[in-house]
């Protein structure tokens, strides 16, 4: 679906963005693409929908290559939800959505209320201006753009950015049907906890270079320490003893009364994240 | 590519109205009607009175068949045509000598005098004639320009001037108001990833504010000029018009978009009502002169715009190219500036 090798860029003579990244990207996968802000992510990903132009290297998409294949036909099989809500704030929901479904053809574009109904958006906001909506509703109508088009490649940036626990889960949720359909997802977040959940794959980018790229649970695997933390409990103390995955294998070999709980030390992917690259993700 | 521009049209339709831009269009129109049909047109604008010292020829000339001069009143004597030339607006004409001479005190302002120069020296032609036609010998003519009355004068130059200012000014204000709309919900970013294409997104906007500038032109020129009159000149004012128009919406259109935010769009604002719109103005109406005035731009808009409504049309195939190309190149630069504006975040 994606196809993307030694992508160079920059904005201005002195100012380069990106150093030559190398991925693909495959049908019905979704890659994660983090990087903390200024890392390139989000120059990477307007080069690939074909709002930036004067990038080096070669960039593929669908099987064209992206500086001839801007076309109408290109742009209706991609979805691009971007990092904030933009939405005409004086239309409301329904309207938004009727305005930018008139771009795409009619046997494309999915219903407006039902796909509304799946984000789970107030019905009593529906005909009220996007002006009084609540960010988590600008974001439900953002995420509806995305997909009123039934896109055959659909990226998300920053797609739970605002939402409550529930919200987050349900666009996770929405995300995976996606994937079920067929779409490909890239995904630009700052947000592990989706990346991990939701990702196939996920390349690390920091300075315009990618530093990793693998599943998220290889990343973690690898630099794993295979340890576990047990809490027990032995003759009515509470104790806590780190031990050697492996060593678990035959049982639980020190002296206890009661097992309280048991962690493993894997590390997380933001972990992972700031071993690759040294800065967190802020 | 072009398919969605309809709904673009329609979408920056729905812009202006919510944008109440009809009806700031719709109170010029009244503002500037009322004004020219209940003040303008009242306004006292006689002709400079023109006092004639001919001892030699007085008699004679009431004796001629066309009578006395309207604009001429005889005086009697060297001193009473100084005393009656010291309001600083009279022209006196002492033919005493035999030779003419034309004497009149300084209004102070230069082109005023000038103009009472030129108009004592028509008077005095015609009085030269009526000599000649006496005694059978002229060579001399006089030529009549405009055959309209000083009422029509009047509504069609003033007329001209609120259209002028409304297409530079008020039209310029109306979309980029739309588009610092956009721009601050960052809608325009998205119409980057639409399949429609990013020229769309100019010529939309260009034509719904040429329509709405088109048919404020019609409904000033009408109401003010008069129906018939008014449908005679109407092709050479919507030309003007219209190439007014698209010029000042491509200028609001790359202001709005590259200027960051809406104080340092005023400021510019303010710049061109002052530097730019404000000379042409004083050039054209007043008795300011600047030689360098012929290089502005917006004086041969202007020029080009009192000439279709005195019914002259404007021929010159330089002004229609460096016009033509003046939009090509405005456009141009909106649709790269608007590429840029894009692929901006935040």
């Amino acid at each position: 679906m994606i196809e993307v090798k030694n992508l160079t860029f920059s904005y201005g003579k002195e100012k380069q963005a990106l150093h030559g990244l190398d991925f693909t990207v495959d049908d019905g996968e979704i890659f994660g693409f983090l990087g903390p802000n200024g890392s390139g992510k989000s120059t990477t990903q307007k080069i690939l929908t074909g709002i930036l132009n004067g990038h080096g290297g070669f960039v593929s998409l669908f099987g064209q290559e992206v500086t001839s294949a801007r076309t109408r036909e290109f742009f209706q099989k991609i979805g691009v939800l971007f990092e904030f809500p933009y939405l005409y704030t004086n239309l409301s929901a329904i309207d938004n959505l009727n305005y930018f479904a008139s771009f795409y053809p009619e046997r494309q574009v999915r219903d407006v209320n039902e796909l509304l109904e799946q984000l789970e958006f107030k019905k009593d906001f529906l005909k009220k201006p996007v002006s009084s909506y609540s960010k988590g509703m600008r974001q439900r109508v953002s995420m509806a753009r995305a997909l009123i088009s039934n896109p055959r490649l659909l990226f998300l940036d920053e797609p739970t950015s605002g939402l409550d626990p529930s919200g987050a889960v349900l666009f996770r949720k929405i995300i995976e049907e996606e994937r079920r359909k067929g779409t490909t997802v890239f995904l630009t977040t700052h947000n592990m906890v989706d990346a991990d959940l939701l990702c196939d794959r996920v390349a690390f980018i920091s300075n315009g270079n990618i530093v990793a790229l693998d599943t998220p649970r290889k990343l973690k695997e690898k630099n794993s320490s295979h340890q576990t933390v047990i809490d027990y409990l032995y003759r009515g103390k509470r104790e806590e003893k780190t031990v050697e995955a492996a060593e678990l294998e035959e049982g639980f070999f020190f002296p206890h009364d009661e097992i309280l709980s048991i962690h493993s030390q894997e590390p997380t992917l933001e972990d992972m994240f700031i071993q690759y690259t040294g800065r967190g993700l802020s | 590519m072009w398919k969605g521009f309809t709904h673009l049209l329609k979408k920056d339709l729905k812009m202006m109205l919510s944008g109440k831009f009809f009806l700031l269009a719709l109170f010029s129109l009244v503002l500037y009607s009322c004004y020219i049909n209940l003040v303008y047109v009242n306004l006292e604008q006689e002709d400079y009175q023109v006092y004639l010292f001919d001892p030699h020829g007085a008699s004679a000339r009431q004796d001629a068949p066309s009578g006395q001069n309207e604009h001429v009143t005889d005086v009697g004597s060297r001193q009473e045509l100084e005393n009656a030339c010291a309001d600083g607006v009279s022209i006196g004409i002492d033919l005493s000598a035999g030779t003419p001479e034309i004497y009149m005190l300084s209004s102070g302002i230069q082109t005023a005098d000038h103009y009472r120069t030129e108009w004592g020296k028509a008077v005095l032609t015609k009085i030269m004639d009526e000599k000649a036609v006496l005694s059978e010998t002229t060579d001399h003519e006089v030529e009549i320009i405009g055959a309209f009355d000083k009422e029509q004068k009047s509504r069609r130059e003033i007329t001209c001037e609120f259209l002028f200012f409304e297409l530079s000014a008020v039209g310029f204000l109306g979309l980029a108001s739309i588009l610092f709309k956009e721009k601050q919900m960052g809608v325009i970013r998205v119409h980057g990833i639409l399949p429609v294409h990013k020229a769309a997104f100019i010529l939309s906007k260009l034509c719904v504010f040429l329509l709405s500038d088109l048919f404020f032109a019609i409904l000033l020129t009408f109401i003010n000029i008069g129906f018939g009159e008014g449908l005679a000149i109407l092709p050479g004012i919507l030309v003007q018009a219209g190439i007014l128009s698209l010029v000042m919406a491509l200028v609001g259109f790359l202001c709005a978009v590259w200027l960051p935010d809406f104080k340092q769009f005023s400021l510019f604002y303010l710049v061109l009502a002052v530097f730019i719109t404000t000379p042409v103005f004083l050039a054209g109406q007043t008795g300011v002169s600047w030689d360098w005035i012929i290089f502005h731009p917006m004086y041969h808009l202007f020029t080009a715009m009192k000439s279709a409504y005195f019914g002259v049309a404007t021929t010159s195939f330089p002004f229609y190219s460096i016009c033509a190309g003046t939009t090509a190149l405005l456009f141009y630069i909106a649709y790269r500036v608007l590429a840029r504006e894009m692929t901006k975040e935040g």
